[in-house]
């Protein structure tokens, strides 16, 4: 009975850290495009959300220290694996989410924006 | 005769079993939300550097953005005749530095048009830039 409490506990908190680190509480809605692929396995991750804030993986931040930021993270990871994922609410301005796009491209980060597919959008 | 009524017609489980029945929910709910992958575009953005303003080289592509509209080297054009017509500007391109495309956007470009145009760009061929505007405080004495 001890071990199941435990062990559930335990797992409670790890959820609850990882959630730090997380963005998925986060509201963003994704536009649309076509011609997607999978964008992999990713360190770092930017979202603009429905408010117009930053967030640099689930933390908020200005936008005058994400390009440092976001070198911080990538660290000295070869080509290829310097991959940022760009989380932006279809409704966002370019005043807000291009200064974005200038700070991934100064920290040498290679950029994938997370859009939706235009074909499994228009099912719903 | 009476007949006695058995009057537990519920069976609960055995208490102990909910934390286990807690615990294997959780781990099911959180494999499920680790397994969708994102689906996204590469863009490769040349790296950001300042340039003084120079006069337009004619040969350089431009395409200007604002809330709506597209303007492709200042002409108005429809979001559908868009593509075919950078297509065709990009294919007369041979050399790779002629294919870069400058993409200037109105403070008010929503992303999803800015996305969709620049998608079309690349899906063309051609190397997104951007320009930004610089900001610039004047002090008055």
């Amino acid at each position: 009975m001890a071990m199941g409490d435990i062990a559930f506990n335990l797992l409670i908190f790890f959820v609850i850290l990882a959630r730090a680190q997380d963005d998925s509480h986060l509201q963003w809605t994704p536009a649309k495009a076509e011609n997607l692929e999978q964008a992999g396995h990713s360190m770092v991750s930017v979202v603009v959300d429905t408010e117009n804030k930053l967030y640099l993986n689930g933390q908020e931040i200005g936008v005058g220290q994400l390009a440092s930021a976001i070198e911080d993270q990538l660290g000295d990871a070869p080509p290829g694996e310097r991959t940022v994922l760009l989380k932006v609410h279809q409704e966002a301005v370019a005043l807000r989410f291009e200064p974005v796009i200038e700070a991934v491209s100064e920290a040498g980060g290679d950029l994938v924006h997370i859009v939706e597919d235009v074909k499994k959008a228009s099912k719903k | 005769m009476a007949i006695r009524r058995n009057s537990r017609l519920l069976i609960e489980p055995p208490a102990s079993a909910t934390g286990d029945i807690a615990f294997n929910l959780i781990v099911f709910f959180l494999v499920c939300a680790s397994v969708q992958p994102d689906s996204g575009r590469k863009q490769t953005i040349p790296k950001a550097e300042q340039t003084e303003q120079k006069d337009q080289q004619t040969d350089t592509i431009s395409v200007e953005l604002t809330r709506q509209a597209v303007f492709l080297n200042g002409d108005p054009v429809t979001p559908k005749d868009f593509g075919p017509r950078i297509k065709a500007k990009l294919d007369a391109r041979s050399n790779p530095a002629e294919k870069v495309v400058v993409v200037k956007s109105k403070p008010d470009t929503p992303y999803n048009h800015w996305i969709a145009v620049t998608s079309q760009i690349e899906d063309a061929g051609g190397i997104v830039t951007l320009q930004l505007e610089e900001e610039q405080t004047v002090t008055v004495p």
